[in-house]
């Protein structure tokens, strides 16, 4: 199963996503600026797992709504597959999965992925098909017509992520998505996200505030500083999977930490 | 595993209610009939005879015309309230300005009783089927408005995000969020007009039509034939039970069935 909506070729095809000095404001409800993203540049190359890290209020949510072309940034360029967001982009191209699994109480779960596939022509047979095949994927087979009440928090991740993937996105943008849920059942997602990401070797942008998370997930950690949202530091990740509870990791998330440490006194972690 | 303890439970409530309700038909019947033998028919006649007359009237075909002649009129005017309550109601849920400038005339309407539309309409069309029809209309549309704009009120904003990074269009957005979120408020509000719709259509019949349960309702009355107003009053509560029970809640179940309070 190939992508087969036609596309322009991106002018720099290492690149899925890039940021160019971007800075975001928002207007306040009394009409004063609220500086969100300051001068924001780095670039998720094609393939990899890139974790954006930083506390609430570093503009993490904001940034990703900009790669979603939902927001533009006031200054700089965002460029999706080489296309800036301004312009024409295919938006085919990107799945998006939010905090919340944000799941329609009306729909079972195969037609709640099956929504994603309803912006095109897709005929509704295919659409079920697909729908049911990447409720598989994720382990969900059996649950096609269970209803979003009748499903656990894990499971309903797991639709969720059904859903963002059953485009068969280049581009997969996740918004701290397992934050809601339990500290194992959040383990399990992280293995089942990797194994994906393994056999589709599409892009991902992962926002997180939790260092283990990033560590654990990333080929690349950006971590930003509080309001107004900066890039800190660009690292790369070079260690095998899997990593939770490996000495090298737990080493990367101490020096993290201690780093977060120093650079903001309201990150929970 | 729960099925098996479950069922028998379920079966053995729902008979005992079965039992308990005809208990308290058989005790109504009883203490109707106890207090028709010490009055005259004319005052109160027993069950008996306004049973015999149900029969009467129904095998002369009377019963059935005007039922549905009545049933008709209550239809015409709930479409009409449909078809302009939903449009109207989403409008005014969706444009704050309109809302808040209209906002006034659904209370006011609401307090305008059924008696002074039937006049009304009197007045404009006559003894016609035009009146009936009117005041169910003017009745039931402040309810379906009202709970269509609550429903508009009440649409998750996190799922319109979710159309937005979809692309969904604007018509795609309203037909697979916006629907489904408000149909729930939009079928309350029609269950409730439909109820209110048939009552006021009998206020309207008695006052300004030629036909109908409630002009057979006075004429009876007029007659003092009270037997047949008996019989009237039962055969439309019989036809509001059976279209409440044998159409309405089991649409609701199914309409609603991925909520999680309704049991199936």
């Amino acid at each position: 199963m190939t992508q087969t909506a036609p596309h322009a070729p991106p002018s720099d095809p290492r690149q899925a996503l890039a940021f160019r000095h971007v800075s975001k404001h928002f207007l306040r409800g009394d009409g004063s600026s609220l500086e969100v993203l300051r001068d924001v540049g780095f670039d998720v190359p094609a393939g990899s797992v890139v974790s954006i890290l930083g506390p609430s209020g570093s503009g993490k949510s904001t940034l990703l709504n900009m790669a979603a072309g939902l927001l533009l940034p006031d200054d700089g360029r965002v460029l999706v597959l080489g296309h800036e967001t301004s312009g024409t982009v295919d938006w085919s191209r990107l799945g998006y999965m939010f905090q919340d699994d944000r799941l329609l109480p009306w729909r079972t779960a195969v037609d709640n992925v099956g929504l994603a596939l309803e912006t095109g022509s897709m005929g509704k047979r295919e659409r079920r098909e697909r729908a049911q095949a990447q409720l598989a994927v994720v382990g969900l087979g059996e649950f096609g017509s269970s209803y979003p009440h009748q499903l656990s928090g894990g499971m309903r991740s797991r639709v969720a992520l059904a859903r963002s993937l059953v485009t068969e996105p280049d581009i997969l943008l996740m918004d701290e998505p397992f934050s809601r849920l339990d500290a194992q059942t959040r383990t399990t997602m992280h293995t089942e996200l990797l194994r994906i990401h393994r056999e589709r070797g599409m892009s991902i942008v992962f926002v997180t505030h939790d260092v283990e998370e990033a560590v654990i997930l990333a080929d690349r950690i950006v971590m930003f500083s509080p309001r107004p949202g900066r890039v800190h530091t660009e690292l790369s990740v070079d260690l095998a999977h899997p990593r939770l509870g490996t000495p090298e990791a737990l080493t990367l998330v101490a020096e993290l930490r201690a780093a977060i440490a120093g650079m903001s006194a309201d990150w929970v972690i | 595993m729960r099925a098996p303890t479950e069922a028998p439970k379920k079966t053995a409530g729902s008979a005992s209610l079965a039992l308990r309700r005809s208990a308290l038909l058989v005790l109504l019947i009883a203490a109707w009939w106890a207090a028709s033998l010490f009055s005259p028919p004319y005052v109160l006649p027993s069950p008996v005879r306004v049973m015999q007359r149900l029969v009467t009237l129904a095998e002369s075909g009377d019963l059935f015309y005007n039922l549905f002649t009545t049933l008709w009129r209550v239809l015409a005017g709930f479409a009409v309230a449909v078809a302009i309550g939903v449009p109207g109601g989403i409008l005014l849920g969706s444009n704050r300005t309109l809302g808040a400038f209209f906002e006034p005339v659904l209370p006011v309407m609401n307090t305008v009783s059924s008696a002074i539309w039937a006049i009304f309409a009197i007045i404009w069309f006559g003894l016609s089927p035009l009146t009936p029809i009117f005041v169910v209309l003017m009745t039931a549309l402040p309810l379906i408005i009202t709970n269509v704009w609550q429903g508009t009120q009440a649409v998750n904003a996190d799922f319109v995000e979710l159309a937005q990074t979809l692309r969904f269009s604007r018509l795609k957005t309203l037909v697979k969020i916006y629907v489904p979120s408000i149909l729930p408020y939009f079928f309350s509000g029609a269950r409730l007009a439909f109820g209110f719709g048939w009552r006021v259509s009998l206020v309207a019949e008695t006052l300004g039509a030629s036909s109908g349960v409630g002009y057979r309702l006075r004429q009876a009355s007029d007659l003092i034939q009270t037997d047949q107003v008996f019989a009237w009053t039962i055969a439309q509560i019989a036809m509001m039970v059976v279209i409440e029970m044998g159409l309405l809640a089991p649409l609701e179940r199914h309409l609603f069935r991925w909520r999680r309070d309704v049991r199936t």
